[in-house]
């Protein structure tokens, strides 16, 4: 799920034709004052992080005119909101809020819902955190859509009448296609203003997009490309989290632990089986990771295997991996061998251990033939075989007075 | 007798020609499965893996009625190969492309639950009832080496650990009746519940291995079976994940599904719900056999 900083999710609206605040960007006070200049009405400075609940952080602040706005960019860029440091407040114009309502497209654990509320602003967001809100929801077939009476029903429900009904059910059945258009999974409007000139008018949004649907969104690559700035990883994570997004064929993921075992693991359920085999055993794995299918191009599971080598903790591998029922050993051990002779890497002091069978395996084994450190495990071992191997050779490596310092 | 697909399960291919359709395909036959047609638009009239291929569902149906069809597509043409099927009449379908974007699956679900037909997937690696037939690549080129003919039923959320689960088995002497992947992601055409109530109500399966993983619903809703005593076959799970629990939530570690959300969806949560329900929660494989044997004896027939 890739989050749409503000400044994204109100073009994306602008340009599908709905009404929201004029607004820009600011990396500098001088440049919200040259913004805020422009408002006659008046302006609003928020902080831009990928973050909900920003009004509650004090990291929204409402502006008279280019002065108090280069003060509040001042003020907040630099800090930090919601664990994001602010690089660049968003500058937009104060719309003059009559009655604000609240309006959210969700789809989450297989359900696409819509909540509304004829109340917005921060109370309500407080409210839904809390449990306490009274929000009227309705649940959408994925097939029919959000259609127009339906959205009627929705803020019926919600308390609306007359034409404020008819104009915010209007918009809301519009909207909700807009939001499956872009294959977003989150919208989030608050407030809803229902009363601004020319009808209803988006003045709070924040979205976020199924990042599984970049593909068919290349309007969406800069803001996956900003989310992944976000992204609180170091450089390791952040090289293999780009490969992932940038070379085809599959997903490869890559997490930092505080261990000193090095996981190169396949399938989702083997890597999770095989990690908590380990923490059983006591041992402590240095990442988790995810690794692509063998046809994928091989930059990404090289890119895996180089960051589990170059993590300065690592201090010996396990390669485990499902009896292989559709991809080739030999594949992912080429792609072993050839990072580590990248690193110039061959030492009995650094164990590794594969348990890899199937397609392939009789090429794998001489891949790795007399190379010291990697044991091979005979065909037939268990992925606890490996796990118990790679945790007893890494501990026997370990001087006693490094014993407990991982 | 097996559940999903038999030795008679007349099999459709979307996306034959494709690399990993063709060598799947060429096992699946190898093994016994009646491979009837294949689909790819624009090479109608082609024949691979010595099937015929057509332009349309529609045209394969006419001509080699099937009774499931498996779906070897990109992601992004997942949903329109799988509502394609659907809209043929295809009984059974199953989708085995990973990282189908959440709207294309929603839509997929529906159809085909307004159909009445059956989805499997996405991003599943198949079905099989060793020495009958298979969907997909499960077992790989040689199945054999893996599974074994027997009666109990397997239901795993990842491809790779039906094989591990196949041949802890094999090694007790055990087989299986059906081994079904379920599929790896958050939400999926058919719920792992499902799948256990047709294990229950399949006379050739005495028990029920399950794996499961952090985050969904799919093991607490079994639990739910268990105790309204819709499922009375005896149950073994393994649950992997706990480890996730030491560090922060939202964090995935494995498929996209296993993140947790909530407290109850954690591995240890759902251990601990099967658990009071009446299944054998495992800690290990080598623990599945034993704890197999130790089960009430079947409390049907």
């Amino acid at each position: 799920m890739i989050r749409l900083l503000e400044h994204r999710a109100k073009a994306w609206l602008r340009a599908a034709g709905f009404a929201v605040p004029q607004g820009a960007p600011a990396a500098t006070p001088a440049e919200a004052a040259r913004l805020a200049a422009g408002f006659a009405s008046g302006a609003v400075v928020k902080a831009l992080v990928p973050a909900g609940r920003r009004g509650k952080a004090g990291a929204v602040r409402l502006v008279a005119g280019a002065d108090e706005a280069a003060a509040a960019a001042a003020a907040l860029i630099g800090t930090e909101v919601a664990g994001f440091p602010v690089l660049s407040v968003y500058v937009e114009e104060r719309i003059g809020i009559a009655s604000e309502a609240y309006l959210a497209f969700v789809l989450a654990g297989g359900r696409l819902r819509a909540l509304a509320s004829r109340e917005g602003g921060i109370e309500i967001e407080e409210a839904i955190v809390s449990g306490r809100g009274s929000l009227a929801e309705i649940e959408i077939d994925p097939l029919d859509g959000l259609r127009p009476w339906d959205a009627v029903e929705l803020w019926r429900r919600a308390g609306l009448a007359g034409a404020k009904l008819r104009d915010t059910g209007a918009l809301t059945a519009r909207l909700f296609a807009a939001f499956v258009r872009a294959d977003a999974l989150m919208l989030e409007v608050n407030p809803l203003v229902l009363e601004a000139a020319g009808g209803p008018m988006l003045v709070g949004a924040m979205a976020a997009i199924d990042e599984a649907a970049l593909p068919r969104h290349p309007e969406w690559r800069e803001a996956a490309e900003e989310a992944e700035a976000w992204s609180s990883g170091n450089a390791r994570e952040r090289r293999v989290a780009e490969i992932s997004r940038t070379v085809p064929g599959g997903e490869c993921r890559y997490v930092e632990l505080d261990g000193d075992i090095g996981l190169l693991v396949g399938g989702g359920g083997a890597g999770l089986y095989q990690h908590d085999r380990l923490v059983a055993l006591g041992a402590r794995p240095a990442n988790h990771c995810v690794t692509p299918p063998t046809g994928a191009d091989s930059r990404k599971l090289k890119a895996v295997i180089g960051a589990i080598l170059d993590n300065p903790r690592t201090r010996g591998l396990l390669v485990g991996f499902n009896f292989a029922q559709m991809a080739r050993a030999d594949i992912r051990v080429r792609s072993l061998v050839e990072v580590l002779d990248e690193r110039g890497m061959a030492s009995p002091d650094f164990p590794i251990v594969v348990r890899m069978f199937g397609a392939g395996e009789a090429e794998a084994r001489a891949l790795v033939a007399g190379r010291p450190g990697i044991t091979y495990l005979e065909r037939g071992a268990t992925l606890d075989d490996g796990v118990r191997l790679v945790a007893e050779q890494v501990a026997a490596r370990q001087g006693p007075q490094q014993g407990g310092a991982a | 007798m097996s559940i999903l697909v038999h030795r008679a399960t007349r099999i459709l291919v979307q996306g034959l020609t494709g690399r990993q359709a063709q060598s799947d395909t060429e096992a699946a036959i190898r093994y016994g499965a009646r491979v009837v047609a294949g689909v790819t638009p624009g090479r109608g009239g082609e024949t691979v893996c010595g099937v015929p291929v057509f332009d349309t569902v529609r045209a394969a149906q006419e001509a080699h009625p099937a009774d499931a069809s498996v779906i070897y597509v990109p992601p992004l043409a997942a949903r329109d190969a799988a509502l394609e099927a659907i809209a043929a009449g295809v009984p059974l379908v199953m989708v085995t492309a990973e990282g189908v974007p959440e709207h294309d699956i929603l839509r997929m679900i529906a159809a085909a639950r307004r159909a009445g037909v059956r989805l499997l997937g996405c991003n599943t690696n198949g079905v099989i009832s060793p020495g009958q037939s298979r969907l997909g690549g499960i077992g790989g080129p040689d199945p054999d080496e893996i599974y074994d003919a027997g009666r109990i039923g397997v239901c795993s959320r990842s491809g790779g650990m039906s094989a591990e689960i196949a041949l802890t088995l094999r090694r007790a002497g055990l087989g299986i009746s059906t081994c079904v992947s379920m599929g790896g992601d958050a939400v999926t055409g058919t719920t792992m519940a499902e799948i256990a109530c047709m294990f229950e109500d399949d006379p050739g399966t005495d028990a029920l291995v399950l794996f499961g993983e952090p985050g969904t619903s799919a093991e607490q809703e079994v639990a739910a079976l268990v105790r309204r005593g819709r499922l009375r076959k005896p149950i073994v799970a393994l649950i992997a994940g706990a480890f996730q629990e030491r560090y922060p939530r939202g964090q995935a570690f494995g498929h996209a599904a296993a993140m947790i959300a909530g407290d109850a969806d954690t591995a240890s949560a759902k251990q601990a719900l099967l658990s009071a329900a009446g299944v054998r929660v495992a800690a290990t494989l080598d623990d599945i056999p034993a704890l197999l044997a130790g089960a009430r004896a079947p409390a049907r027939d």
